[in-house]
C-alpha cells in the first residue's frame, strides 16, 4: 500500500492496484457535508436536507443547499459550498442554453447526464481538480414521470428510485430500500414524509421545521419549490400524528 | 494522516488524503495576518470598519492612496484585507462586474449577486493547478435599491458567499467575532450610528490587546438614510465623537478590571 503512495497526488494518474487517489479523496471532502435524501413517487419527488448555520452571525436565509436550476428541475448539493455553487451555476447555465438552443426544457436526466460528462473531464485532465460536491437532481420528465439522479465527483450518474449522499448515505439507503416498493405509489405528502422520516431516522434527532430544508416538484406541470417552515411544521406534525396512532 | 501538508498542498488542483485542499486552507491563513475588518448590518443600514496598521512612520496615512474601503458603484462598499496585492484584484473585480451589469442590464447590480460572482471568480482560482487561491477576503456591503434592503457578505478565498448580521477577517478575527456576538445582532439589531460607535470599540480594544506597538489607522464607512444609500466614509465629525466615545469606554472597562483585581488581591 506505501507504494501507493506516490501515485496520489495527480488526478490523472493511476495507481499499480487500478485506483484513482485523487478522487477518493476528492469523495472524502464531498462526503464530509451534510446528508442529502431524495425520493421519488407516483408522480411528484422531493429532496430533504440538513439545514446548518454554522456561525450565529450569518444569515439563516443565506445558507442554502437546495437550488432551482430550471423551474422544473430542482437539486440538492452537498459537500463544499464553494464547489456547490459552481455546480449549480454551470448547470444554470447548461439547462438555460439547452432550451434556447432546443426550444423545450431540458429533462432532469439529460441535464443529469451532462453535468456529470463535465465532472468526468476534471477526473481525467490534470491541470483541475474535481469539484467536492454531489448532486441530487429531481424533476417530474413529461415522458418519464418523476425522476431522482444522483450525480457524484467522479461523474457517476444514475436514476434511483430513493438516493442518499454524505456521511450517512449508506444508513439512508438501507432505510429508504426497505420501502421502496411501497414509494413507487406514494403521492407528494408521502413521498416528502418518507425523506423526512428517512433523514430523521439516520441522524437519530426529531426536527423542527427551521433544521431541515425541504424542494420538492408535484406533476408534469408543477414547479420546484422550496417549502417554507410552515409546512415543513405541518408534515412533521403529521409524521408525529401517525407515530403516535 | 498527512495532517501537515507534506506533498498534498503544493497546488490547488491536489486533494489531501483526509479530502482537504491545503493551498486554500493556507490562503485563509494569510488573510489572518492583515488588518482586521469588521461589518454590521443594521436595522437600517449596514457599516464597515477597517483597522490599517501603519507599518512607517514615513508613510501617509490619510491620504487617499492607503485606503482599504473601497466604493464599488455608488451603492456598494467592499473592504478587503489579506495579501493587499490580491486584495486590490480583487476590488477591481467588483467594480467591473458592477460596470457590466450597468452595460448590459442599464441598472444597478444587486449586492448578493455581485458577491455571488465576486464568488465564482475567487472559487475558479482554487480549481486550477496553473493558478494559485487568492489570499485575499473581501466584505461586501451593499443597499439593493430595488428591494430597498441593505447586506453584508463574506467572501473567504474559498470562495463561498454568505451573508451576515455581523462579520468579522483579518488579523483579530476571533476576538471581533466574540465581541460581535455578545451584541446579540441576529435577535435585536442595532442603528447605523450605534454600530460605528461599536466598530471603533472593537477596532480600537483589539488593537490594545495585541501589543502591538504600531499605530492603527481606522477606516469607517456606511450605507444609510444619512448618506443617501450611497457607500460614503462616515463623515469626520461622526467619526470624532464616536471614536472618543470607543475610548471612553474601553478606559472605564480597564478601570473596571483594575478595580476587579484590587478587590481579589484584598479579599
Amino acid at each position: 500500500m506505501s507504494r501507493d503512495s506516490n501515485y496520489d497526488h495527480h488526478i490523472s494518474i493511476f495507481s499499480p492496484q487500478g485506483r484513482l487517489y485523487q478522487m477518493e479523496y476528492c469523495f472524502k471532502s464531498a462526503n464530509s457535508g451534510l446528508t442529502g435524501v431524495a425520493v421519488r413517487g407516483k408522480d411528484s419527488c422531493c429532496v430533504v436536507t440538513q439545514k446548518k448555520v454554522p456561525d450565529r452571525l450569518m444569515e439563516p436565509s443565506s445558507v442554502t443547499h437546495l437550488f432551482a436550476l430550471t423551474n422544473k428541475v430542482g437539486c440538492c448539493v452537498t459537500g463544499s459550498m464553494a464547489d456547490s455553487k459552481a455546480m449549480v451555476q454551470r448547470a444554470r447555465h447548461e439547462a438555460g442554453k439547452w432550451a434556447y438552443d432546443n426550444g423545450f426544457p431540458m429533462p432532469v436526466g439529460v441535464l443529469a447526464r451532462r453535468m456529470a460528462d463535465l465532472a468526468q473531464v476534471n477526473t481525467q485532465s490534470a491541470h483541475m481538480r474535481p469539484l467536492a460536491c454531489i448532486g441530487l437532481f429531481i424533476g417530474v420528465d413529461d415522458e418519464k414521470g418523476p425522476q431522482v439522479f444522483k450525480v457524484d465527483c467522479a461523474g457517476h450518474y444514475l436514476p434511483f428510485f430513493a438516493a442518499a449522499s454524505g456521511p450517512k448515505e449508506q444508513e439512508a439507503m438501507n432505510y429508504l430500500e426497505k420501502r421502496v416498493k411501497e414509494m413507487k405509489e406514494y403521492d407528494n405528502n408521502e413521498v416528502i414524509r418518507t425523506a423526512i422520516t428517512c433523514l430523521g431516522h439516520v441522524l437519530g434527532s426529531d426536527f423542527r421545521g427551521s433544521e431541515i430544508e425541504v424542494g420538492s416538484i408535484e406533476g408534469t406541470d408543477g414547479k420546484f419549490h422550496v417549502l417554507s417552515e410552515e409546512d415543513i411544521e405541518n408534515h412533521l406534525n403529521a409524521i408525529a400524528d401517525d407515530a403516535d396512532a | 494522516m498527512a495532517s501537515s501538508g507534506s506533498g498534498y498542498d503544493l497546488s490547488a488542483s491536489t486533494f489531501s488524503p483526509d479530502g482537504r485542499i491545503f493551498q486554500v486552507e493556507y490562503a485563509t491563513k494569510a488573510v489572518e495576518n492583515a488588518g482586521t475588518v469588521v461589518g454590521i448590518k443594521c436595522s437600517n443600514g449596514v457599516v464597515l470598519g477597517c483597522a490599517k496598521p501603519i507599518h512607517h512612520k514615513m508613510v501617509v496615512a490619510t491620504s487617499g492612496s492607503y485606503k482599504r474601503i473601497h466604493t464599488c458603484d455608488t451603492h456598494i462598499g467592499v473592504a478587503s484585507t489579506g495579501f493587499l496585492p490580491d486584495s486590490r484584484v480583487l476590488v477591481q473585480r467588483t467594480t467591473e462586474e458592477a460596470a457590466d451589469w450597468l452595460e448590459q442590464y442599464g441598472g444597478k447590480i444587486p449586492p448578493h449577486v455581485l458577491a455571488d460572482r465576486l464568488g465564482s471568480y475567487v472559487h475558479y482560482f482554487t480549481l486550477h493547478g496553473a493558478l494559485r487561491p487568492f489570499g485575499a477576503a473581501a466584505v461586501i456591503a451593499g443597499h439593493d435599491p430595488d428591494t430597498k434592503e441593505c447586506s453584508l457578505h463574506l467572501l473567504e478565498p474559498n470562495g463561498a458567499p454568505y451573508r451576515f448580521y455581523g462579520v468579522a477577517t483579518g488579523k483579530g478575527k476571533q476576538a471581533a467575532k466574540t465581541e460581535l456576538e455578545k451584541l446579540n445582532l441576529h435577535k435585536t439589531p442595532i442603528a447605523a450610528d450605534e454600530a460605528v460607535k461599536q466598530i471603533l470599540r472593537i477596532l480600537h480594544l483589539l488593537h490594545q490587546e495585541s501589543k502591538d506597538s504600531k499605530p492603527i489607522e481606522v477606516e469607517v464607512s456606511w450605507i444609510c438614510e444619512a448618506s443617501g444609500w450611497k457607500h460614503k466614509g462616515v463623515p469626520k465629525d461622526v467619526l470624532k465623537t464616536s471614536e472618543d466615545w470607543a475610548k471612553e469606554q474601553l478606559e472605564e472597562e480597564e478601570e473596571d478590571d483594575d478595580d476587579d483585581e484590587e478587590m481579589e488581591e484584598e479579599s
